[in-house]
């Protein structure tokens, strides 16, 4: 994933409590410190470390330490900026994209990046064929090599998410030789033997990796950005990652100095380590949303009548859950009330009020209209042994007593649960989820437009919807696709297929003299602007 | 039947074993509802990318085939590529099978260095306030959950007094004993548990017997007597528990090894597990059958040497 809009500033220095402000060459105040190793504790550790066939967040959130995009998310959170590409300029009526790539740029090998190397890198990334992500940049028709340092890119149609796409991990561009040069006889082979030792350009290079335990990385000596103090970044020499998954484990170590840093503080001890005096807390608003998502078919597998086919119903037990309750009870208060299906951080928000103010009265009027006066049951599928879903679901329970209606939970393992899930063999489940380009097209194609999945395998279909969300995939026009979202949004959170409850932070805790990360939205961390000061 | 033929028939008993623990291994694993495909891509799946990855795994074909390839492969030592980590099965199983050996090693070593001579102080105290309190401690040890005991350990001792690392594994063979002791000690306590108050009864059984009496009246001292008649009569008890709880001291190790992050086959089984990896379920489920039956294979032989009778 990666990154194409940077968090608000001055949200996040509110919620991290005076942060010096962090930008990606480093922090504002005093000049950086050189060298050092920085060691931080991750939960788990990646899997695959190839842009264009990994499948999980373990890898993408890390890959930008090893390979470059050619665009990179602006410092304002608005749009993209020049990455390994200096200047790009659309023509033939938004049909053609031109990309001047940027002088000098070496692989951690020191081997010059090729105009050949971004072809090849992109046709890679859009071959239908390989790995997941391919549809983020399946607009692209022809990728052609015009001049040492000119790439064009043919595009099917008028593209608006492109940039964005230009700038997401699955597009981090390759050297063609040293892949092809890898150990194996087919792709696959090559791609796996290849993403055991990764060149890319990006600000670090891999030289250690024990499944599970640790990643070393050191400085990549031919980077081509350069830090305040005007020499190539990274400040640090090395990087290691520590592959701690007991939340309790990875906080005693950063308590005792054997960590610089961790992430996924749980958000039950956030408060605890932001009165440690030797800790920062750092809060970075993501994308994740937390929600409660309803099957609206009439039937269920089991052929009895779902009540959550109902329209009425489903706005209900919107109204009847009490959502700064559930932000209480689960994320201690650090969490915020969602207002459309999508984060508030995802591009073309557009959230003018909480949804569905808790309100008894009208949910119990609500039910009595669609002829449930005396409520009903209903069953909810979560995963066992996830205590912020057990916490939601146990709140929501309560609430909705109140108007009659018996939840009942079905607690089962995570695979069990999204094997029921893509069967549609389910009435609701609890579910979180993150997007992976910084565009609000992903997270619609998944909840709201049918086609795809069914709408988060809801059974929910929405003509109307659907024909919106297929032209504003083709709108070039800023405004005119901000009008459809708008749109969108509006007709799919009235639809109430989901309850919608909250947006969270990544939840990242530092020794007090390390500075320089960044995470965005996306989840993408920064370490080459990482310091250890004094 | 001579002693050699009785080892012969103990050895020979394995081989069926195996296969039955391989097929039962490979039954249970998809029986676990829910599979790879799913516990990789969660809800991002398309149909089409779960029909390539299916096929990339082998997931397509029919269950008996995958029976098969796997019973003929595992005959001829090879398990394949485990699907998460992509890389061979037996090469990520022989990077993390040492350090659980040599965790389970030091909680052995601790908890008999610990229980022998409580057992013994509790056994010549018996029902006075020695044994009291040492009974009311391992009661404690053996009652109380491994994470608990675990924190409890790097809460005080590393993360506190600063003596031990908090978590981890190291990078050479200090290193490796230094980061093992505090997941050896929480690993041994309820194992010393059981050893103690097994033991403890032994000797007090033991000490009541004749021969005992015999022993004191015929002179010999105090040590010798608790050393050669005592301890040696007590100990065949112990020996088979020691043997049985090899496969309790992997359970453990799992939890243990996730609390102190330390990089073993436990932590793995439980990763393999929750990613849905067959190859690699398959092949640890196999390689720990084959460690628990060779420990009770050791278990008799070390009965043997203390028992004359065994295999007589």
């Amino acid at each position: 994933m990666t990154a194409q809009f940077l968090p608000d500033r001055r949200g996040f220095l509110a919620m991290a409590g005076g942060l010096a402000a962090v930008s990606f060459a480093g922090t504002a105040n005093a000049a950086p410190k050189r060298g050092g190793k920085l060691i931080y504790g991750r939960i788990a550790d990646s899997l695959f470390l190839d842009p264009v066939l990994n499948d999980a967040n373990v890898d993408i959130w890390v890959m930008n330490s090893i390979y470059d995009t050619l665009l990179f998310p602006t410092a304002d959170g608005t749009g993209v900026q020049a990455g390994l590409a200096t200047k790009w300029a659309f023509s033939d009526a938004g049909k053609t994209l031109t990309l001047t790539l940027r002088a000098g740029v070496k692989f951690s090998d020191g081997s010059p990046m090729t105009a050949g190397d971004v072809k090849w890198s992109l046709d890679r990334a859009r071959d239908p064929k390989a790995g997941a992500w391919n549809d983020l940049i399946a607009s692209i028709d022809a990728v052609t090599v015009a001049g040492a340092d000119t790439v064009v890119l043919k595009l099917k149609l008028p593209d608006p998410t492109i940039l964005a796409a230009l700038a997401t991990f699955n597009t981090g561009i390759m050297p063609q030789k040293l892949f092809e040069a890898a150990a194996g006889a087919t792709p696959a082979d090559k791609a796996k033997a290849f993403g055991e030792k990764p060149v890319g350009t990006g600000p670090f290079m891999l030289t250690e990796w024990k499944r599970n335990q640790v990643m070393r990385l050191v400085r990549n000596p031919h980077y081509w950005r350069q830090g305040e103090d005007g020499k190539a970044l990274p400040y640090l020499d090395e990087l290691e990652f520590q592959i701690i998954p007991d939340d309790s484990t990875r906080i005693l170590k950063l308590k005792a100095g054997e960590l610089h840093g961790s992430e996924f503080i749980p958000l039950a001890r956030v408060k605890e380590l932001q009165g440690d005096k030797n800790l920062r807390m750092e809060l970075w608003p993501s994308t994740k949303v937390t929600y409660l998502s309803f099957m609206v078919k009439p039937k269920l597998t089991n052929g009895t009548d779902n009540p959550l086919a109902n329209l009425k119903v489903r706005q209900a037990l919107n109204y009847a859950v009490n959502k700064d309750g559930v932000i209480a009870v689960t994320t201690l208060g650090l969490g915020k009330p969602m207002r459309s299906y999508m984060s508030s951080t995802t591009p073309l928000f557009d959230g003018p009020a909480p949804l569905y103010k808790y309100d008894l009265a009208k949910a119990k009027a609500l039910l009595k209209e669609a002829g449930f006066e005396k409520g009903f049951e209903v069953t909810c599928m979560t995963v066992a042994g996830n205590q912020d879903n057990l916490n939601n679901i146990t709140a929501v329970q309560q609430m909705w007593a109140a108007i009659g209606v018996k939840l009942k939970i079905e607690p089962m393992d995570s695979p069990s649960l999204t094997k029921r899930y893509r069967a549609e063999d389910f009435q609701m489940r609890t579910a979180a989820w993150t997007n992976d380009i910084s565009d609000p097209g992903q997270i619609t194609s998944y909840f709201a437009y049918g086609p795809n999945i069914n709408a988060l395998h809801s059974g929910y279909n929405d003509a109307k919807l659907n024909e919106l969300y297929l032209a504003s995939q083709k709108e070039t026009d800023q405004a005119k696709r901000k009008a459809q979202y708008k749109e969108i949004q509006k007709i799919f959170n009235d639809a109430a297929t989901i309850v919608s409850l909250y947006e969270t932070p990544y939840t990242v805790a530092w020794r007090k003299n390390v500075v320089g990360f960044s995470q965005i939205p996306l989840g993408n961390n920064y370490f080459q602007a990482v310091n250890i000061g004094a | 039947m001579n002693r050699g033929s009785w080892l012969l028939g103990r050895l020979a008993q394995i081989v069926p074993t195996f296969l039955m623990i391989g097929i039962a291994v490979f039954v249970l694993a998809r029986l676990l509802p829910g599979d790879q495909v799913s516990a990789m891509l969660g809800e991002r799946a398309t149909d089409e990318t779960i029909a390539r990855l299916q096929a990339e795994l082998g997931l397509d074909r029919s269950i008996f085939e995958q029976l098969l390839n796997f019973l003929v492969a595992a005959a001829q030592g090879e398990f394949g590529t485990s699907m998460s980590l992509r890389l061979p099965v037996m090469q990520v199983i022989a990077e993390r099978l040492p350090v659980t050996l040599a965790l389970m090693s030091i909680a052995m070593v601790l908890a008999l260095a610990i229980a022998l001579p409580l057992a013994f102080v509790a056994a010549l105290n018996a029902n006075r306030w020695p044994d009291m309190l040492i009974r009311t401690v391992f009661q404690i040890g053996l009652s109380s959950p491994v994470f608990y005991i675990g924190l409890l350990l790097l809460t005080v001792f590393a993360a506190g007094l600063r003596w031990f690392p908090v978590g981890g594994y190291g990078d050479d063979w200090g290193e490796h004993l230094y980061h093992l002791f505090l997941p050896g000690l929480t690993l041994s306590f309820s194992f010393a548990a059981v050893v103690m108050r097994n033991l403890r009864a032994g000797i007090l059984a033991v000490l009541t017997a004749e021969y005992v009496d015999f022993a004191r009246a015929k002179g010999l001292a105090a040590g010798v007597v608790l050393g050669r008649h005592v301890l040696r009569n007590a100990l065949i008890a112990t020996v088979t528990l020691v043997g049985l709880h090899v496969g309790a001291l992997l359970g453990g190790a799992v939890i243990t090894e996730t609390v102190f992050a330390v990089p073993g086959v436990g932590r793995l089984m439980i990763d393999s597990i929750l990613a849905r990896d067959y190859p690699v379920i398959q092949a640890l489920t196999l390689v720990l059958a084959v460690l628990v039956s060779l420990a009770f294979l050791l278990t008799d032989l070390v009965q043997m040497w203390l028992d004359p009778r065994v295999g007589r």
